[in-house]
Parts: C-alpha cells; structure tokens; sequence
C-alpha cells in the first residue's frame, strides 16, 4: 500500500467513498479471495489469505513510529442472548470498507471500518440449552465470498447471510447439537463452496469436513476423520471404538489453489485421557489431511501424535510456504503443534521433512526419520496422576501463528505449562461428557509464555519475547517488520520483528483471546483486537 | 424448576450441560444416598483434584477444611457441584471442568461424607487468643478483622472458615512455609501476597505484589503505600516465592501463647460482633 498525505488524495478517496462505496461494497470475488495475502488494505478470509500467513504487508506502521499508535474507535459487542456466551475469539473480517466480526455464541456484526459505527447486527435463535461440551459458547469468525457472509453456529448449522443487509439467504442443518456437535469455527469460502469442519470431541462425536454450495446450501461432500471397518486407516481402530473416535475439524484450513489441494486439520482421539478404550494409532485424529476441494477426496495424510492420550488435537494453523528447504525448492505446510513440536511436511506429496522442539516438553525424545514421536515412558496419564509438559492446552493451541514471507520468520504464541494428567473410567452416553480423565494444570506463577521467532525452514528459535502466563492469543507480522500480540494479561503489544524487543503497548483491560488483523481505509493502516468484549481498531492517524 | 435452575447455573458457569435423562437421573439424585461405587470414584477423583489444598480427608492445609457439614460457598448438593466444576472467581479454587455430571456427582458425593466427619478441635483458649492478637501480637497493624486494621495482609474475619489449625499455626510461626493462591480464570491459579523487590533509580522497594503484566508491576510496601513501575525502568526486579514479609511470632509467642491465638482465629467465621 502506498501512503499518499496530499490533500487532493484525501479528497478523491473521500468522493470515492463517499459516491461509489454503495455499489463496491458487499461483493468478495473469489479471485480477491486468492490475492488476499497480497492485498493489505483489505483482510478477506479466516488467516487473510488461503496460505494462512496471517501477514499484513502493509507497511505505513513500522519501529520507529509505532510507539504513536493510538485508538481511532472501539466498539463494544451487543449481548449475547444466552448465558454463558461472554468470550470473544472472533478474527473480524474487512472488504470493502465494512468489517465483518462475529460476537459469542454465533451473531454477526458489520460495522464501518471507517468509524465503527454500527451498520447491521444479526443473531441467532439458539437455545440457552446449546452443548457445547470441552470448550466455551465461542465463535471464531466468518467467511466472505460474493454477496454473502458465511458464520457457522455453536448448534451446529451453517447460515449465509446478505453481505449488504445481514438478511438470511439460506440455512444449513450440519449436524445434531443433542449429540455433541457443534460449529465454532470461521468458515472457509473456496470458489463457490463453503468448507466447515465440527467441534465435538469431548463428546464422542466422529468427525468430518463438509463442503456446501455457496449459492444454495446444498451439501456437496462430506468426509470423516474417523475411518469405518475397510476404509483406509480402519487398521488403526478396534471394535466399535471409530464409531466415538473424536478426530473433531474445528478450525479453518488452509488451501492451494495451484495444487487444488485443502488442508484440514484434525483433533483429539475419544475419550481424550483414557487410551485403553481405543487402542491403536487412531487415524486420522491429530492429523493434516489434504483433500481434493471438488469431492472430499482425502490425497494424503500426517498423523503428528499417532494414539494421542493428552488431548494435543492438531487443529492448530497449516501454514503454507514455498521455499528452499535442504537445498531444493519445496511447497511446504508449516505447523507449530500442540504437542511442542515445529513440523514441516510437504505438501504436495505429505512427505515428513522435519519435527522440531519448539517448546520445553516431557514425553517425547525427539521425532523419527519418517515423522513419528519418540515417546518416552511412563508420560501417559494414570489413576494418580503423571506430571507431563505441555498442559492439554498444549505448547500453542488455536490461536494463529504468524509468517513473514519476505523474512521466512514464523512466529508462535507460546504455553510453558505442565499439567498433571489422569485417566478414569468412562462410558459413553450420548450428549455427555466423554473423557476418561483429566488434569490439574500447574500453577500459573510456576508457568509462563512467550512469542517466539523460529526460523521457518529449520524451526530454530532467533529470539523469544516472555509472557507473564501462558497466552490464549494469536500474532500477527506486518511488512512495517512488526510483530502484534497479545497476552493473558489483557496487553496487546508490538515487538519488533528483527529482534522481539517490545516497541508499543496498550491494556485492553481484559483477557484477549482472540487474533489480531490488519487492513487501511483512506490510506491509513489500521491494526485490530478484541480484548474483552471490545474491539479496539488502533492506527497512527 | 429446579432442573431449569440448574441449567442456567451450570450454563453460567461455562459449565458442561448434560442432555441425555439418564445422566440427569444421576445428577439429580441427593447427595447423601450415593453408592459406595460411587463414593470410592469419588474418592479417587478426590484423591487427584482436591486432596493436595484440602488435604486428603478434608482437613484442609493451603484450601479450608471440608470437615464441616455446611461449607459457606456450597450450602447444599447443587452449589457444592457449581463450585467443584467451575470454582470460586477471586479465592484460590479452581475449576475441573472436565468433571462430567457422573464425576461431579461422585467428587461432591466424597465432599458431602467429608462433612460428616468430627471438626477440630482448638488446641488453646480462644479467649486469652484474642487477647493476644490485640496486644503482644499487634495484628491489626497489617489484618482487618471485622472491619478493625490495616488492610496489607489477608483480611481475617473469616478465616476460621478457610484454615485449619495446622495451616493457622504454621503461618503464625513460619508464615514462608505457606503462599496463599488466588484463582485467574485466565492466568492460571497465581500467588496472592507474593513478596516482590523492584530497584529503581529512586531506591529499593519491597512489598507484595498486587497486579502484573508484562510491562508493569503494582506493588505495596508495608505502610500500605501503592506503587507503580514501568518494568522496562527498574534496574532489577525478584519475585521472592519461599518469603513472606509476614514476620514470624515463633519467637516472640510461647507454645501456648501460639495455640490460644491458633484457636481464636478458628473461631472468626465471618460474624460480625
């Protein structure tokens, strides 16, 4: 983006707004779609772009003028309608001028990115009797392609509303709340199909990716995580235990449009903490699948923690870079794990290039030639309880990693915590709690967290910047060569992105657990965060 | 109406809403008429949960003493679930909330036969106890008790609730030996009164810790003073877990001085005189 200051700049961009707005609002092409990344002042998908960089080129904001960054407007949530539902994890979305957000359970909001003013506000009906069992009444944003912005809700259905209006276009029944199922995640809007995956874990569900027509809601293909008898994969289960097998898909993927490959990632195995129910390595739970976008062919997969018995689901972000990785050019897909391991895989054909420790842990001695954990003795959870690090939230969790394509930095909000893991009896029953144990996290003074800067080819560390506690909040890298983030805490900071040396801060005076954005409107680079219940749009002028 | 009721608690909480009538049935049923199967999960729960601050039969050590029949924050089956699954916001009990409905009724169910179980003993005079917290040991000068003192350590007036007499005795005496948590629903379970040491280029302070952040500390000295500094400004700054400013009385209190003061502070359970 360039930044013109000129009066008669301002000017044009005023009657262009001011004149034009009306009919260039509201439409998302997916060619848009697919330069996302490359287009800072809009920010029009999950991970702002189909990579999943989480990057804003935009460079007006950089060290030596960040520490002027101040607030332009805020905007405080509407209520939630039910209770239970005061947690925000929304990436708001810009195109257009119009950000769109989404505000716990599952409502939308679009607001003039401009001033934050208030330009339509839809909400669900869901009732005050929702499941959602492991995780809280959330939502993590929407999804835009055409006229229309996708949310996925906390019962499980899949709505496309008018981009202009918030009016209801169509409905989509994706699964059955009463069982378990449950829809948090942003969306993932491909050309002329919409990509969601379930939460549901917890309880026993058995997973699966849907890809729904864009234009009508028609379900267009589904594929399960979780394999049945002679399926591929099916070697890895026994009995009737793939049938509450886990593997839930509830975070947005990544896509290649080169390759015409998607990458989903999968979760945690059920019950989480007791193994014996289910023995095996359990495909295709704690994976990366890579699926064929027209059918739901799944092209490949990699497990990360085959057996997981800690709850480390994978459903963290698939990073997707195209580099020199040992000497050749390679398209690759990078993940920080939950499980405290940096891998790189290749993402045309899943082959296993590298796993390396990014962050303290306890159960593993490191990861093989062909991928696969080391696992040391006695780290699976017990009737006493086993001390093993990362806690069940992992060395990272959900919230966004962040990569810098022009430095080749991938920067990883970071948990240093250990957990005391136990295993109990468990019978499933549907809509209820299936577990099979627990843990006691330590003591927040005896944990901490960090941002730390790895080398994305190599998973080296170049600097970390500590965290009082153990974050539950993404980063965001700027081409200005700042790093946002955030912490427990309630700050939301910039650090310097050659060194982590932290440049500007200010508390939001609440918890953040949400990812930052970026986009500009009249040439001004703005920054974004929710903090609390309140969205904070920061900018230099 | 009360299964309505106990939906909206457990959903106020974030707490996990069980769907299906069979779990309800066991939900629902009185604590008092559990199973012994369920009792010994119970137990076993227990024994990995909560044993650790409320000692394993419910005597209590860092968390209060369960021996009670009516604990203050759980009055009856419903909030002693409510408490165990999603703790209390601002004390140092945390929530478990990966205990479902079956495990919460089974760890309540052990709680509640906890409760049954003889209360402690004083080991001195309550009344010659007092005595001394208002003279010799000039406690006032750092507790608020019923509304009398300088608020720089814990407020005491319910103390008696919240400790046993072991845990009483040993902060009278060796106050490091114990560091008093507080539960942040976000931040982890956090040292409350923690002693902190900053050094800036005005001087060296000490004092508890109040609030942190990343860039900032609040502290409070001894005279009750707040400060606030700017961590990037200080020259060094030491979190000093196994110290508690809290003098110790061992000294200046005989055996039985310690025992009297011991047993009055197990009396002051929240009523006002």
């Amino acid at each position: 983006m360039r930044i013109f200051s000129s009066f008669w700049r301002f000017a044009a961009a005023s009657l262009f707004f001011t004149f034009f707005c009306a009919s260039a609002f509201a439409q998302t092409s997916y060619k848009q779609l697919l330069a996302d990344e490359k287009n800072g002042d809009d920010w029009l998908s999950y991970s702002g772009g189909y990579k999943s960089e989480r990057f804003s080129p935009l460079e007006q904001i950089n060290p030596v003028n960040v520490s002027q960054l101040k607030v332009m407007w805020a905007y405080q949530m509407q209520a939630a309608g039910i209770a239970g539902a005061g947690l925000q994890e929304t990436t708001p979305l810009v195109a257009n001028g119009i950000m769109y957000l989404t505000e716990a359970p599952s409502s939308v909001t679009a607001l003039d990115a401009r001033t934050g003013n208030l330009l339509w506000h839809w909400k669900p009906d869901i009732s005050e009797e929702v499941l959602n069992i492991g995780f809280p009444r959330i939502n993590r944003g929407v999804a835009l392609l055409d006229d229309s912005v996708f949310v996925a809700t906390l019962d499980a259905r899949l709505f496309a509303l008018d981009a202009i209006s918030g009016a209801v276009r169509w409905e989509a029944a994706v699964a059955d709340n009463s069982v378990g199922f449950s829809l948090t995640l942003a969306p993932l809007a491909l050309d002329g199909k919409i990509i969601v995956g379930v939460s549901g874990a917890e309880a026993g569900i058995r997973g699966f990716i849907d890809a729904y027509d864009s234009n009508t809601g028609e379900r267009l293909w589904r594929t399960f995580t979780v394999p049945e008898p002679g399926e591929p994969g099916s070697e890895t289960w026994q009995g009737e235990a793939w049938q509450t097998g886990g593997g839930s898909t509830w975070l947005t993927g990544s896509f290649d449009a080169e390759l015409n490959t998607l990458y989903w990632t999968t979760g945690n195995p059920a019950p989480d903490w007791n193994g014996d129910l289910r023995p095996g390595d359990n495909l295709f739970t704690c994976a990366v699948l890579a699926l064929n976008p027209d059918t739901g062919e799944m092209l490949w997969h990699f497990q990360y923690t085959p057996h997981d018995t800690h709850d480390w689901d994978a459903n963290q972000i698939p990073v997707l870079i195209d580099g020199e990785f040992e000497g050749k050019q390679r398209k690759l897909l990078a993940l920080a794990n939950r499980n405290a391991f940096y891998y790189l895989i290749d993402r045309e054909t899943g082959e296993y290039l590298l796993g390396e420790e990014y962050s303290y842990q306890t159960w593993a001695e490191g990861i093989d030639d062909l991928g696969r954990p080391i696992v040391k003795l006695n780290t699976e959870p017990t009737r006493e309880g086993n001390l093993v690090w990362p806690s069940l939230q992992g060395a990272t969790n959900w919230f966004s990693p962040s990569y810098n394509p022009i430095t080749g930095q991938f920067f990883v909000p970071n948990r240093r915590m250990g957990a005391i893991y136990y295993k109990a009896d468990v019978e499933y029953t549907p809509g209820a709690p299936f577990l099979g144990g627990g843990e006691q996290a330590l003591d927040g003074d005896q944990a901490s967290g960090a941002i730390v800067a790895l080398d994305a080819m190599t998973g080296r560390q170049e600097w970390e910047f500590e965290l009082l506690t153990p974050p539950w909040s993404g980063v965001m890298a700027t081409g200005g060569g700042l790093v946002f983030g955030s912490s427990a805490e309630g700050v939301f900071f910039a650090l310097d992105a050659a060194t982590g040396n932290p440049l500007w801060n200010f508390n939001s005076g609440a918890h953040i657990r949400t990812n930052p954005m970026g986009f500009a409107i009249d040439d001004n680079q703005r920054v974004a965060i929710v903090g609390g219940r309140t969205l904070f749009v920061f900018g230099l002028e | 109406m009360i299964r309505l009721l106990s939906i909206l608690l457990f959903s106020a909480m974030g707490l996990l809403i069980p769907s299906a009538a069979q779990e309800f049935n066991i939900a629902t049923k009185p604590l008092t008429a559990i199973s012994a199967e369920d009792l010994s999960a119970g137990q076993d729960r227990y024994g990995v949960l909560c044993a650790r601050c409320h000692g394993m039969l419910g005597e209590g050590g860092e968390g209060p003493s369960l021996k009670r029949p009516r604990l203050s924050y759980a009055p009856d089956d419903e909030s002693l679930k409510r408490v165990i699954g999603g703790g209390i916001p601002g004390t140092g009990m945390p929530g478990n909330w990966a205990l479902g409905p079956t495990e919460l009724h089974q760890v309540a169910g052990y709680v509640k036969s906890l409760g049954q179980l003889d209360a402690e003993e004083a080991p001195g005079d309550a009344e010659k106890g007092q005595l001394v917290y208002e003279t010799k040991g000039n406690c006032s000068a750092c507790h608020i008790l019923r509304g009398v003192g300088k608020g720089i350590g814990p407020e005491l007036s319910e103390v008696g609730l919240r400790r046993n007499s072991e845990y009483l005795y040993r902060s009278i005496t060796n106050p490091s030996a114990d560091q008093p948590k507080v539960s942040n629903r976000f931040r982890g379970t956090l040292n409350s009164f923690l002693t902190v040491r900053a050094v800036s280029e005005y001087g060296t302070f000490e004092g508890l810790r109040i609030n942190e952040d990343e860039f900032s500390v609040q502290m409070r000295d001894m005279s009750g003073k707040t400060y606030s500094f700017d961590k990037a400004k200080l020259i060094s700054y030491e979190k000093d877990f196994g110290h508690s400013l809290m003098p110790g009385y061992g000294a200046l209190l005989n055996q039985e001085e310690a025992d009297d003061m011991v047993s009055f502070l197990m009396t002051l359970k929240g009523d006002l005189e």
